[in-house]
Parts: structure tokens; sequence; C-alpha cells
């Protein structure tokens, strides 16, 4: 093991971190901005929980009850569970890829930047009473003027249309980062598996985003301009939302799952001592299910009338996916067999994961069956299936990665005795508030009512499912205890904080700005273990780096990092600090706020409003191309 | 000897799993999508219950698995060191092909049931057309001639044929114990259909909107009558007459009850007006109702138990009024033109054989028709029991009642919640009461 190795950020101070273009520190950012999300999200759903926890109770009316599920599934969706993804996208991606920072390193400021000035827009209203109130699908035609004249579906439209530009200008950053600046012989076939998944959610979001921005331009058109889209008095189909928004909509339940299964893959290898069970399956069923994920989605919409024929193709489509999804559980769990495991606390939530997303998964294929989904839809048994797979799939995995890459990020662990209480309670807690929401749905209770009568034989599933969220909320507490204690006051923690496989381990925690001092020769899928340990990387295949590529890399054979220097003694390029991408951002909302004004009769305002917003939106873009990046 | 124990295992088991299964079937859980009770429901059921089984499988296999896996292989002192494996391809494809084949067996049924259930109703069924409207239901016999709300008869041993229609936004028409759901889809028509078994007649459902439709969505709810033949045929007979009072509908027991009714006497009868029988005693007045499904018969979870608003949304009423409502005073109120700007009722709801503002007709209506109010044991979208106090404050300020309501708020003084203004002139309590008097007497 090595010594401790922790190179402290050479630059401090708020406008360092405001104007970096450090992945690093952009994830860092990702990752506390998303998380005071996550628990704004939770806030909203302890309140629904509170009002739902006994029949016709009248804490919250029922107008700020549709705000908060709307905005409970907006924030878990766009605000927490996205960006926690994306967190990991900025730090680890080019950790793991061998690089020194993502291919654009202002684009990955910019994206982050839009990211929470779009999430502060879309959040604010709630404060107001103004929040949007559509849910989070925003079916037409209850979100057109004519339904919902008020500012709360603007709010929405232009949110959600902000928050599409910083995830489309993130996944081409991305996908350019993974195809063209990874190391020496890290061929495809031999990145980590996180980076594997990542690669995917990165294509599903430039193909699914496109779609809800149509959907979303539409709508923001009838709502400012007078066309008629949705405008069922002009004859609007209003299926025509459904089948965009889903198209988008399913992919992106890919979005959020497929990268908490990109870091289970790398936690429970470490733990196990062995490597991921059948690496290549485990790629290719990912690929599966991210291209499959595009071919389903009208099972959101059994209910709508579409036809047996229409009906029966999405109801075989959904079942297929199963296979894919499938494969991947037992995969793991073939990687645990045989296994030395070690039940750290970020092993027990990538067990975690295992287990509840298996339940989300059975849940899954009970509604791919159009006439067994007619009696779950819209009831609460769908509510319970989609938290199995967010919840228990998504959350877990992103709990198992921040425990697991804490250490890197910030040079300690976090601690265990606290994490294993996190874990308990959060597993306990979790199907406390979750299991029973399957009973109350088949048992007829429908989804987003603010209230329901007595004696309908809902009461006691729902005062479980409130008592499991009070739970849940001390275990989060606990969580949010040890994560801000664990910063400045954890064990330290060696570079090689768990004895991992992959490159991120391989250099000082937190890593120097430049990451890698040489960048490395990869030659086979866990590089470390060929150093460190050679006989659990036995057995698989190795081959030579390409030799050119090497030399052009002016790359060294895989070694640990220790020593500590600034870029500047090692003569690595860095790019320079910049506040222009903030600056372009800030133009962006500002240019989408103006329109506000458009329906509150001030027309001139929203005019000067928009067009100071584009001005310097235009005028940053322009000083930001012109400016050199090092 | 544990072993018996053991062996007894396996029964004691199937004995809990039935004792829960029966306990979900009986009065505890009466929104059940578990029932038998219609054809849809009895397919549906067959398939689910396949689903939960494979289902129960993989979950028990999975996370039996996965135990057993993370017990057999937690790290001890002294064990050796794992034993790689990157992979293996007859199991993988194993994995594969097993899911596979139990998808297979799920997806024989489904598409078998899909097929069956979304066939064409049968010829002959009974048609039903549901309209949905923010937040209420309409429900149309238009065979029959009767159009009514938010309470639906159906004879128990027929198809009966929905065809679902919105008014506004999306609405999904469901009944749990009956069939799954179906979203009504502005500008299209969906077609539900099922048959309720022959031997439940009798008996109330509880239905439910669920597709979310705005701030009431909450609120829509319905209630299913499954009748007899017979009296679901008594039922449409007077269903289909005009209200009770009305000029074309007048009979001496309204001339008895409303004494002094202004033109009573030189009123034509309607041929269909009537065919109700002619009497002057008010026992009788349950005759003239025709068929209505009888309160004692309703079980508790069916009868709305919604509890008036209180605190800042409370309506307050002075109940000691309404004994003494006068129905003819009421209808005075609400037919006449002069009080169109205190009353404006006929503006949006159709009473059957009144002068209604513009010639409204069914489809024009934007609130529920009101011809057999009085028949009805629910009100305002099915939340609130039908009840001379409830009805008092919903007239009174129906935005207060229901969050979101488009019917007004009507009492002089009242907040309206929506526009956040007061209502300088408007009803008082006094005619409010006369008002609810009226729409009782809609038998």
């Amino acid at each position: 093991m090595a010594t401790y190795a922790s190179s402290a950020p050479e630059q401090t101070g708020i406008w360092s971190w405001i104007t970096t273009v450090d992945h690093k520190r952009i994830g860092t950012m990702y990752l506390f901005t998303a998380l005071f999300f996550f628990l704004f999200g939770g806030l909203e759903a302890g309140l629904i929980r509170l009002q739902l926890a006994q029949p016709n109770q009248a804490i919250i009316s029922a107008e700020m009850y549709n705000q908060l599920f709307t905005m409970h599934g907006t924030t878990m969706v766009f605000l927490a569970v996205m960006p926690l993804s994306a967190a990991f996208f900025n730090y680890l991606i080019p950790l793991q890829i061998g690089a020194r920072d993502v291919a654009f390193p202002r684009l990955n400021a910019f994206s982050y930047w839009v990211y929470l000035l779009g999430a502060v827009f879309i959040t604010f209203p709630i404060f107001f009473h103004v929040a949007p109130n559509g849910g989070w699908f925003g079916y037409a035609p209850l979100t057109t003027n004519q339904f919902s004249p008020g500012a709360n579906i603007d709010f929405w439209v232009m949110g959600l249309q902000i928050l599409g530009i910083s995830s489309l200008a993130a996944a081409f950053n991305f996908i350019t980062t993974i195809i063209n600046m990874r190391a020496p012989g890290m061929t495809l076939m031999r990145m980590p598996m996180f980076t594997w998944m990542s690669f995917v959610v990165q294509f599903l979001l430039i193909l699914a985003f496109p779609a809800i921005t149509i959907a979303l331009v539409f709508l923001l058109f009838d709502r400012f301009f007078g066309t008629s889209f949705y405008d069922i008095a002009k004859g609007a189909d209003p299926l025509l939302w459904q089948h965009l928004f889903w198209v988008f909509g399913h992919p992106e339940v890919y979005i959020l799952i497929l990268p908490a299964f990109g870091l289970v893959s790398e936690i429970l290898p470490t733990f196990s001592k062995k490597a991921l069970f059948g690496y290549n399956v485990m790629v290719y069923s990912g690929i599966m299910i991210g291209f499959l994920g595009f071919g389903v989605w009208a099972h959101h919409m059994f209910a709508v009338g579409m036809g047996a024929v229409a009906d029966t193709l999405f109801s075989m489509a959904t079942m297929l996916i199963a296979i894919p999804t499938g494969v991947k559980i037992f995969n793991w769990i073939a990687t645990l067999w045989g296994g030395q495991i070690r039940f750290v606390a970020a092993m027990k939530f990538a067990i975690g994961l295992v287990g509840l997303f298996t339940i989300g998964g059975i849940s899954g294929v009970m509604h791919s069956s159009p006439p067994a989904d007619l009696q779950q839809t819209d009831t609460y048994f769908v509510v319970a299936h989609f938290h199995y797979v967010l919840f228990g799939g998504s959350m877990m995995g992103i709990f198992g990665g921040i425990y697991f890459y804490f250490p890197k990020m910030f040079g300690r662990y976090m601690d265990e005795a606290l994490g294993t209480w996190h874990f308990w309670l959060t597993f306990i807690a979790m199907n406390l508030t979750f299991f029973p929401m399957h009973f109350s749905g088949l048992l007829g209770m429908p989804r987003r009512i603010y209230t329901y009568d007595a004696g309908q034989g809902w009461e006691k599933f729902n005062l479980a499912s409130s008592l499991g969220t009070l739970l849940l909320t001390i275990a989060t507490a606990i969580f949010v205890i040890n994560f801000l204690k664990s910063r400045k006051g954890g064990l330290p923690a060696p570079q090689d904080a768990w004895g991992a496989a992959t490159l991120e381990w391989s250099i000082p925690s937190p890593p120097p700005e430049y990451n890698f001092a040489r960048i490395p020769i990869v030659t086979s899928r866990s590089p470390l273990w060929d150093i460190k340990h050679p006989e659990m990387s036995s057995g698989a295949a190795h081959a030579d780096a390409d030799p050119v590529q090497v030399a052009s890399a002016n790359a060294v054979p895989m070694r640990e990092e220790t020593e500590h220097h600034t870029a500047a003694e090692l003569g690595i390029p860095m790019p320079l600090n910049t506040v222009k991408p903030l600056l372009t951002a800030l133009g962006i909302v500002i240019m989408f706020s103006g329109l506000m004004f458009i329906h509150l009769d001030h027309f001139a305002l929203a005019m000067a409003v928009s067009l100071s917003g584009a001005a310097l939106l235009i005028g940053s873009l322009y000083a930001w191309l012109f400016s050199p990046l090092e | 000897m544990p072993g018996k124990y053991l062996r007894r295992l396996p029964t004691a088991l199937v004995v809990a799993v039935a004792a829960l299964a029966l306990a979900a079937c009986g009065d505890q859980y009466p929104n059940s999508t578990f029932t038998h009770l219609t054809d849809l429901n009895t397919a549906t059921d067959a398939l689910w219950n396949r689903l939960l089984l494979f289902g129960t499988v993989v979950f028990v296999f999975v996370e039996v698995l996965l135990l057993v896996t993370i017990f057999k292989f937690r790290q001890r002192p002294g064990s050796p060191a794992p034993k790689q494996v990157h992979g293996n391809a007859v199991l993988e494809i194993t994995w594969t092909a097993i899911p596979a084949l139990i998808l297979v067996m799920i997806a024989i049924p489904t598409v078998k049931t899909i097929f069956k259930t979304q066939a064409k109703a049968a010829t002959g069924s009974l048609q039903v057309e549901v309209i949905g409207h923010q937040w209420w239901w309409e429900f149309r016999y238009p065979e029959l001639g009767v159009t009514t709300a938010n309470e639906l008869y159906i004879p128990a041993g027929r198809t009966v044929n929905f065809a679902l229609k919105t008014k506004d936004v999306l609405h999904s028409f469901w009944t749990p114990n009956l069939g799954g759901k179906r979203d009504l889809i502005s500008n299209k028509t969906n077609y539900l259909w099922y048959t309720p078994n022959a031997d439940i007649a009798d008996q109330v459902f509880n239905g439910f909107c669920t597709e979310y439709c705005g701030s009431s969505h909450a609120n829509m709810r319905f209630h299913v009558y499954t009748v007899s033949e017979g009296d679901f045929g008594k039922w449409v007979d007077h269903q289909k007459t005009a209200a009770l009072g009305s000029p074309v509908a007048a009979t001496p027991v309204m001339a008895a009850s409303m004494p002094g009714m202004p033109g009573m006497a030189g009123m034509k009868h309607d041929a269909k007006g009537a065919a109700a029988p002619a009497s002057n005693t008010a026992s009788n007045m349950a005759a003239d109702s025709g068929y209505v499904f009888p309160l004692n018969k309703i079980p508790a979870h069916a009868i709305p138990s919604t509890p008036l608003p209180t605190g800042e949304r409370e309506v307050k009423f002075d109940d000691t009024l309404l004994p003494n409502g006068n129905a003819v005073a009421g209808r005075e109120l609400i037919t006449s033109m002069a009080n169109l700007g205190k009353a404006p009722c006929l503006t949006c709801h159709i009473v059957k054989g009144e002068m209604t503002m513009m010639g409204l007709t069914d489809d024009a209506a934007s609130g529920p028709n009101l011809t057999h109010f009085g028949t009805r044991h629910t009100l305002a979208g099915g939340i609130y029991a039908s009840d001379a106090k409830i009805l008092a404050r919903w007239l009174k300020n129906a935005r207060m009642m229901k969050p979101g309501s488009i019917m007004p708020t009507l009492g002089t003084g009242e907040l309206d919640p929506q526009s956040g203004k007061k209502l300088a002139a408007g009803l008082d309590d006094r005619q409010i009461a006369d008002i609810v008097a009226y729409l009782m007497t809609l038998k």
C-alpha cells in the first residue's frame, strides 16, 4: 500500500470554483448540488407522505400537493439522479480512461452552470406557490394555456429546456472524451464497466433529449405564441405529446439506471477480489438495454387505446428488455460467487442494488403484459415498481458509488459504522415505504391523488409507507452527517483505497489537477491488479498497446504515481480558468426568463430581458471562443 | 422431532398464503383488482396469477441465490485467494435462455388476452357513453335517452360497452373490482366492455379517475350499481322522464307539494312525464322516483365520507333554515331569468322539462344533468354523500368544497378561492335552503 498521497488543490477560494474548468472540481460541484436537490426532492416526498399518512387529511392543499408531486418527480429525475450520475461521469471518466481532462473542459463547466441555473429556475417557484403542477410527464392538453393558464407550467417548460441543454452539451463532451482520449492500449473492450455504461448513457441522452425538446418547443410555442399543436379545440391529438414524451421518457429510465449499474460493476469485483464475470456480456447487455430502450416507449400508454396490434408489439419489446437485464443480475451474482466478500458500506449498497432492483425488474415484467397492466397503470403498484428501480436501483448504486469513490475525491474514508447504519436503515425504510405500495395499488388506489377516502382498504399500507419515509429521512440524515464529517475528519485513505483494479486508483487522492503525471500504457482490463495483484488478473486477455499510439502520447508503462508535483513543474499545459462558461449559461437562462413576462402582459419588458440575455449569451460565447484554452 | 415440523412447513405456508388471499377478497379490501366479477377481470386475473407465479419463482430464486452467495463467500481469515473466472459461455447462455422461456410462457397468454379483451363488444350489448369532465363523470345511455352523473347503473349479466370520451383534459375510467382501466382521450373515442356476472345484482363498486387531470383529480370518483334487469328497466323508465315539477312533467304531486306554482294548472302532460302515476301523498313520492338503488344495500365503503372542509376553507351555513326550505321558491330562483345573475344554474345544468338558457343540450352543458338529482346518493363527483347540509354548502361555495371546481361560488359575501375576491351579490342562506329543497325533490 502506498502512503497517503494527497495533493491539495492548488487554487482555493470561491472564485477558483466559479471559474474552474477542472473535471474533478466540476464533478464535485455536481455532487454537492445534486445531493442538495436530492434532499430537497426528499423533503417534497416527505410532505406528500405526511398528507397521505391518513385518509381525508387536509395538511396540504390540493394545489400544493399537485405542485409537490410534480416537483418531486422533476427534481429527482432531472435535478438529483441525473446530476448525481453526471458527478461520477465528470469525476471518473477521465480518471478511468487515463486522460488529463475531458475533451472540452470549458463546455463541461458550461454544462454544470446551465444545470445549476436551470435547477434554480425550476425550483424557486415552489416558494411562491407557483411551481409546475402538471406532473413530471406534463401531459397535454392539461398543460396547455386553456387548462393551465398560470405561470406554473411555463417554469416547467422552460426549466426543462434549459436542463436539456446541459445534458446534451455534457453528452457530446463525454462521447468525444471516451472516443478520443483513452490512454494508449485502452481499447474499448478494456474500458472499466462504469465508463462503458456511461458511454451508452451519453448516446441515450443525445438520442432521447431531442424528442422531449421537440415536445417542449411545441408546448412552448402553444403557450407563448399561439400555435395549436396541442389545442384540442382545433382538433389536436393529445397522443402526440405522449409519444414524444415517452420516446424520451423511457430511455430516460435507462439514463437513470445504467450509471448505477456501472458503479456496481466496479464495486462488486473490488470487494469480492474477483474480476467482473462475463465482461463482454455485461457490455453487450448494457448496449442491448440502451438499444431496446428506444423501442418500448408506448408501454407507458397501454391504457390510451392504441389497439391490439400496437399493444402486442410494445408488450413483446418490453419483455425482451428483461433478458439483458436478467443477464446483468446473474453476472453480478456470478462475480460474487467464489470471491472473498468484504462487507464495507459501498459493497452493502451494491449488493442492495442487486437484490432490490430485481424486485423492480419483476414488477416491470408484470406490467409489460397489457391486460394486467390495465389494472396496474396509474396506481400505486407502478409507484412501487419504479421506486424499486430508481431508489432500489439508481440510488443504492449511487450511494455505493459515493462510499466507494469518496476516498478518491477527498483523500479520506467515510465512516464505516455510520455507513452501516445508513445502509440498514435505508434498506429497511425503503422496503417499508415502497413494498406496501404494491398492495395499495393492486387494491385499487390511484396515483397522484392528494387525498383518499376512509374505509377503502388502503389505510394501513399508506401509514406503513409514511412511517417508512420517516425512517428514510433519518437514514439520509445519517448519510449527510457522515458525508460532511468525513470530508475533513474521516480516516485518511491511501491512494488505492480499496485494492481496486482500475487506473483512477493508481494516482494520488485527491488526484492532482493534471490527474496523470505520465499517461499510462494499458495492457489489460485490470491495469492496477496487473502490477499489484498479478494473481487476480491472471487468465485475462493481455495484449500490448499500439506502439504508434504509445509513442505519440509519450506514455510510460503502467505504475502507481505517488510523487507530488505541480503541473508547471511537470510541464503539463492546463486549461485556464474562465468565467465565460458561467456567463454564457447565465445568458441562456436570462433569455428564457424574459419570456415569462409575456404572460404578465409586459411585452416590452419581456423583449428587453430576453434580448439582454441573448446579448450576454452571444457576447460571452464570442469571448469564450476567441480566448485560448491554455 | 424437527423433521415432522419441517414436513408440515409447506402446508402451513400454503394455508397462510391462502388465508391472505382470501382476506384480500373480503370486505377489508373493497377495491381489490383480484375479483372475478366480470369476464374482463376474470381473464385479467388469470394472467396476473401467471405473472405472480413466475415473478415469485424468479424472486425467490434470485434472492436466495444472492443470499447464499454472499453468505458462503464472505471473507474469512485464512480463506484462499479467489479463483479468477472471467466468464462461462454455457452458464451465460443458460441464464439468457431460461428467462426467455419464462417470457414466452407469459407472452402467449398475454397476446391471447389482448385480442380477446380488445375485440369489438358483442352486438346487443348495452351502450353507455362515459364523458369525462373536470372533475365529474357524465354517463349517457344513448339508446335509452338517459343522462346521469357520477352514478352508473348497469344490469348484471348483460355486456356493457363503454364509449369513452372527454370534454376537456385526459381522464381514465377505472372500476378496480370490475376490470382494467381505459383512458379518455380528447378528440378520440375509446372503448371498453365487460359483462358483470349475472349473480352480482344489487352491488356497488367504487370507480376512480386514474389519469391526472388537474386540481381535483383525487375528487373525481363515481359509483357503479349493478342491478337486476327488471330493476334496470324500472330505473330507465323513470330516469328518462322530465323533472318533477317542470312544466312538462307537472303532476298533482307537485301541485300538492308546491302550492301556488304559477301556471301549473294549464300545463300539458308530456307523454313520458304522464307515465309516472299521479298521486297526491308525500308517501308515494318514492314510488314516483321509479327504481333507485336502495341506500340500505350500499356498503360503508361506497358511501363517501369526505369531511366538510375546515379552517380557512370552511363554508358556514345556517342549517336551521334547511327544514323550512321552499321548493317552489327554489325552483323559481333557478328558472327565472330575473335571477340569472344570482343563481345561473341553468346556464350550465340541464333540468329536463325546464326552460334552459339558450336551449342548452347535453353536449353543451358544462355541469351535470340535474333532472333526477334527488335519486342520486352522492354529489360533487362522488366525493360527498347526498345530504341537504352538504348540498347547501356546496351551493354556497363549491370552490371551497372541491379545489379548482368550475361550479362558481354563489353565496353572498363568500370568498372565491380562485379569483381571491368576495362575491358581492349572490344568494343568501334562505335562498340556498330553497334551492336545496327544490333539488331534493327532483326524484
